[in-house]
């Protein structure tokens, strides 16, 4: 569904993302990792095909097998769907209205949607008086509603209470059964230990390493992603 | 809280009737009182000429904020009006149509202002204080310019330009023009609406829908300076209903692009013709320029909403 062959990132003079052959098929839930800084969300969005001022990119992201480039807007956004850290809202608009806009390809049950994010009762209200929780989840429901079948998270619970993050997280692991793909940043171990199937880390040198969430959540990896050192602790990371 | 339904119908009969009373008392109201031939041949095309220009910058106001998605953003402050005024001076002073000459000044200080957000409306989605800024310098040398092209203007067309670029609707009569063109400028925008409204959530999210953008905001630039120019050259430089009448609508709780483009040119329409009828009764027998009239009552209720609904 995802590919990219030989995908380079460079952002004021340093490769974030050096050489990247990597390929994501329908029903994986992969999570990028990586440092503060390290290209989480400029790799994202170069996946997603969103521009960026200052970054250069070589080499190729393909979707379905056909160059990024050769996709018109309309297919595009029938394809893939994007959610950015944070949402910048300056007009007075319903969260109702908002994710009406949001649809793309109508064939996602809206209100099946609004009940599994929590979100039924905020659907009159403006999105400019939203919590940043709330409104994360918003454009969760967002994304989802446009009807793409790949989708790109850019952390997704960083403004969640532990609540909604295990509910983001259970609700995420159904998504990816059938014919979709998600691919997540994220930062906390755990959270990604019970929602990712495969694992993208991003190096401080610029090399990535990848397999499925079993295989990379160890200690060992996690001391050269994060720079510090790890323990399990009853099933639980715990970062020294 | 938004309006829907009902309560959006109720505030569109409120705003008609209002509409249809302050034109009726324009109609009525004078230095001669009630005087069929009076109110056919002089009252009647100037409230129809203030009601065509209150609608085009209603609607040129409304452009502006949804090209550079800001709620602040007017043809007046960001020297949109200012660039029609100087290209109407000059078009003035070479013997050309002033009209053809007020376009040409809206759409170079449209692409100007255009192509200073450029950046930041690629980035962050959010060009909002430093785009406001640079409007005001764009306005503030716009006024630079026609000060010292008003100082090259020949004694007997002086009074005549520095009236015109104050704001003053006693000259003019190609009312139907501007009607013409508004409504078509409020057909546009109802039959873009999802669109535009898609561009409020901001271009990199418009883009991620599929939505042309660039193509998008060129319409918009187009629009927003034709209209502007339209109003400059049969008005002059009018500040306010651009900035007020949107805003106010939105305070009122209106949301949607399609709502705010079918009711944005009936209040600047009323707007305007309230403020007209107030200019020339007043001090009567003496005409106040409308401009002057209306920053000097529009400015102090702007700021009260600001104060009310503002966070």
């Amino acid at each position: 569904m995802l590919q990219t062959h030989g995908l380079t990132l460079a952002a004021a003079g340093r490769e974030l993302v050096r050489g990247l052959d990597w390929r994501v098929e329908p029903g994986q839930r992969w999570c990028v990792i990586g440092r503060n800084a390290a290209g989480k969300s400029t790799l994202l969005r170069a996946l997603a095909g969103v521009g960026e001022v200052g970054v250069v990119q070589r080499g190729e992201v393909h979707w379905q097998g056909r160059g990024q480039r050769d996709w018109s807007a309309i297919d595009a956004a029938a394809l893939r769907a994007f959610m950015p850290q944070q949402a910048i809202d300056r007009f007075p608009i319903t969260v109702a209205r908002l994710l009406e806009l949001s649809i793309v390809r109508p064939h996602q049950d809206r209100q099946a949607v609004l009940a599994a994010l929590e979100l039924a009762a905020l659907a009159p209200r403006p999105v400019l008086e939203l919590s940043g929780g709330e409104r994360q989840r918003v454009a969760l429901a967002q994304c989802v509603l446009q009807g793409a079948p790949l989708l790109m998270l850019d952390e997704p619970v960083a403004f969640q209470d532990p609540a909604h993050q295990a509910l983001v997280a259970r609700w995420l692991s159904t998504r990816a059964a059938s014919d979709q793909a998600l691919v997540i940043s994220a930062h906390d171990v755990n959270w990604i230990a019970r929602t990712a199937t495969h694992v993208l880390a991003l190096l401080p040198t610029g090399q990535c390493e990848q397999g499925t969430a079993a295989q990379l959540l160890e200690a060992g990896l996690l001391e050269r992603v994060y720079g510090c050192g790890w323990r399990a602790v009853g099933g639980v990371w715990v970062a020294d | 809280m938004p309006l829907t339904g009902a309560r959006l119908w109720a505030l569109a009969a409120t705003l008609a009737a209002l509409a249809l009373a302050v034109t009726l008392m324009a109609l009525a109201l004078g230095s001669a009182g009630l005087d069929v031939e009076l109110i056919r041949t002089l009252r009647a095309p100037r409230v129809a000429a203030a009601a065509g220009v209150g609608a085009l910058l209603a609607l040129s106001g409304l452009a502006m904020q949804s090209l550079l998605r800001n709620p602040l953003a007017d043809p007046y402050v960001l020297g949109t009006s200012g660039g029609a005024a100087v290209g109407a001076l000059l078009a003035l002073v070479f013997g050309v149509a002033m009209t053809l000459g007020a376009a040409a000044g809206a759409l170079a200080a449209g692409a100007v202002l255009l192509w200073l957000a450029r950046r930041a409306l690629a980035t962050t989605d959010d060009a909002s204080p430093r785009l406001i800024l640079a409007g005001a310098m764009l306005a503030a040398l716009f006024g630079a310019i026609a000060s010292l092209l008003l100082s090259l203007t020949p004694d007997q067309r002086l009074r005549g330009a520095i009236f015109w670029l104050v704001g003053d609707l006693s000259g003019t009569d190609d009312a139907g023009v501007s009607l013409l063109a508004a409504v078509v400028f409020t057909g546009w925008f109802v039959w873009r609406e999802r669109a535009i409204d898609r561009l409020l959530l901001g271009s990199v999210a418009a883009h991620l829908l599929g939505e042309p953008v660039k193509r998008l905001r060129f319409e918009l630039l187009l629009g927003a300076s034709l209209a502007a120019a339209l109003a400059v050259a049969s008005a002059g430089a009018i500040g306010f209903v651009g900035l007020v009448v949107p805003h106010a609508l939105r305070l009122a709780g209106v949301q949607r692009t399609r709502d705010l483009a079918l009711l944005a040119p009936v209040g600047g329409a009323a707007l305007l013709v309230a403020a007209d009828l107030l200019a020339r009764t007043v001090v009567l027998p003496l005409e106040l320029p409308v401009g002057a009239v209306m920053a000097l009552v529009g400015a102090p209720v702007f700021v009260w909403f600001l104060a009310r609904g503002g966070r």
